[in-house]
């Protein structure tokens, strides 16, 4: 049974013990960073920052929500990756970092802005799902260190019913009426569950996340009918047919 | 911070000048009825510098350009990388084996080379198909991702394509008109310094297939001009994140100045006024040789800002 990772934001207080956790487990290096003005940081995901939280603020509320990778189904950077280095090891997506050449085409496909390309080992590196754990029975770093439970792990389908249930009580309880579980269908089905108590957007996740590759078939097509545009309509306009209309006057006037 | 900088837009342009030069020299050849391949012959040599530079430009941008030969040992069809590095490694082939064939066929003549002839004609077609998919996959490489600018209409493979074809065109005139031009009393011809690329006596290419070139280069530049209003037309009306942002950002924010100035000026409306100054593309009179490599100059580095706007706006 695939496992499934389930954050929720309404649980989420920013302690950002997750990512010091998942520093500490897979001996990511710190990052130096600049005050920005914001209790936010590092500022974004990296190869050396596989989970962050993510800080928003409205009004009499902050929103926060912990961006890691999703694990898609149908993982765009796996379908893009040139050499097959991305692959799925069950529900978990991984970078195999032997086979990597690091060509940078997984950041660009992927809809979440997770890999990202590490200058001095030459290779992608986003979460592993923390796979040396979970295959020897353990829970990710950042689920078992989260103090609040706002980061659970378990069984994807109980990890789906435990966040439509919990988004019910967000709804009716909590006046959440934006509330919503967000990853059930998304790319497939995540393996990142997320409830959220807004829409996407507002947590800085796309409404429909697209596969990279969706519209490959038309690219190229559109590409390859551009050439045909352009071979009838200079080329063959000005070599063939005006070279036909010279010699056809030509011998008018011949005949005259 | 940007994951592919200068090295993948220069890769990108090299790519496609070497895909839209035998492009455009194969199409008027056949369509101008001549049988012999002078200017296929001369894209096909030329174009093989700019495509092996291109491979080593992106060699160098991977994290480890020792693993390279990983590229070769997976064919993925959805993958615009993977096919990408396929349709160039075929492409250097094809040229490096119709170069040995040409000067073969130069060396030992007419009987013996005829069936040289014949193969390199079949090359010749193969070569065509190859430089359609090169000059795509450079569009298509940028176009299968999750970048609004890139991805968001399937508008970047034509503008690619398009761009690719003029900056062929023009690096084709302006070799010919660097290298090749020979006066004798009031005319000038357009040789080549065969002995160096075959072996044989110079050839010559004929001054009017050079001035055709350069008008077929203007109806280009107006094909990419109307994708390039497409793809801001788009951008200005798109409801997809990011759209929007990628719009401001070309037109009025950190690429502004590219984007006008190299694009939109150097690209296209300079070479469209060049054009039309030299409406009888009388390429014998010095003033209009003059122009004409201008006009050539302009589209070769407008299509660099283009691919640089491009490339680097949409990791923005």
């Amino acid at each position: 049974m695939p496992k499934a990772r389930l954050i929720d934001v309404s649980k989420c207080i920013a302690c950002r013990a997750c990512q010091v956790a998942c520093k500490q487990w897979n001996e990511l290096e710190a990052v130096t960073t600049r005050q920005r003005g914001t209790y936010e940081n590092p500022p974004r995901l990296s190869a050396h920052t596989w989970i962050k939280v993510e800080f928003r603020e409205r009004p009499n509320e902050w929103l926060f929500r912990a961006h890691t990778c999703m694990h898609c189904t149908n993982a765009g950077c796996e379908q893009v990756c040139p050499t097959g280095a991305i692959s799925h090891q069950g529900e978990v997506v991984v970078i195999d970092q032997n086979w990597c050449v690091g060509c940078g085409y997984c950041v660009q496909a992927c809809p979440f802005h997770v890999p990202d390309k590490d200058e001095i080992a030459g290779t992608a590196r986003k979460c592993t799902f923390c796979i040396d754990r979970i295959t020897n029975g353990l829970t990710p770093a950042c689920a078992k260190t989260c103090p609040t439970g706002a980061i659970q792990f378990g069984e994807r389908a109980d990890m789906i019913a435990a966040a439509h249930d919990r988004v019910q009580t967000l709804v009716a309880r909590d006046g959440y009426r934006g509330a919503r579980v967000y990853g059930e269908h998304e790319m497939g089905g995540l393996h990142t569950i997320y409830v959220l108590t807004d829409a996407p957007e507002v947590f800085g996740l796309p409404e429909e996340p697209r596969l990279a590759t969706a519209t490959v078939g038309t690219q190229w097509l559109s590409g390859a009918i551009t050439a045909g545009v352009i071979a009838i309509l200079p080329f063959w306009l000005l070599f063939q047919r005006r070279n036909r209309i010279a010699a056809e006057r030509e011998s008018n006037q011949r005949e005259v | 911070m940007t994951t592919w900088s200068a090295p993948i837009y220069v890769y990108l342009w090299l790519a496609g000048m070497a895909g839209g030069s035998y492009f455009a020299a194969f199409l008027a050849e056949r369509f101008a009825g001549y049988n012999q391949r002078r200017l296929t012959q001369l894209a096909i040599q030329m174009g093989v510098l700019p495509a092996v530079l291109g491979v080593l430009l992106l060699l160098a941008d991977l994290g480890n350009p020792l693993r390279f030969w990983h590229l070769l040992a997976e064919f993925n069809i959805l993958s615009p990388m993977s096919m990408g590095t396929w349709i160039l490694l075929a492409w250097v082939a094809i040229a490096v084996v119709m170069n040995v064939l040409y000067r073969y066929e130069g060396q030992h003549g007419e009987p013996g080379g005829r069936p040289i002839h014949r193969l390199n004609g079949g090359l010749g077609w193969l070569q065509f198909l190859f430089s359609i998919l090169l000059m795509s996959y450079t569009g298509v490489l940028l176009a299968t991702s999750n970048r609004a600018l890139w991805a968001g209409s399937a508008l970047i493979p034509p503008l690619f394509v398009a761009s690719a074809v003029s900056t062929g065109i023009a690096v084709l005139i302006a070799y010919i008109l660097v290298v090749a031009p020979v006066t004798t009393g009031k005319t000038t011809e357009y040789r080549l310094p065969a002995r160096l690329l075959t072996g044989s006596t110079e050839w010559a290419i004929p001054t009017r297939l050079v001035g055709r070139l350069w008008e077929a280069e203007a109806i280009v530049i107006l094909v990419e001009l109307v994708v390039l209003i497409g793809l801001v037309a788009w951008l200005g009306s798109s409801a997809m994140a990011g759209a929007r942002e990628a719009l401001n950002m070309l037109t009025f924010g950190a690429l502004a100045a590219p984007f006008w100035v190299g694009v939109v000026l150097l690209a296209s409306i300079v070479p469209l006024a060049f054009d039309m100054m030299s409406p009888g593309k009388e390429l014998a009179r010095r003033e209009v040789f003059r122009v004409a490599l201008a006009s050539s100059v302009c589209v070769l580095l407008g299509a660099l800002f283009l691919r640089a706007v491009i490339v680097i706006g949409g990791q923005l």
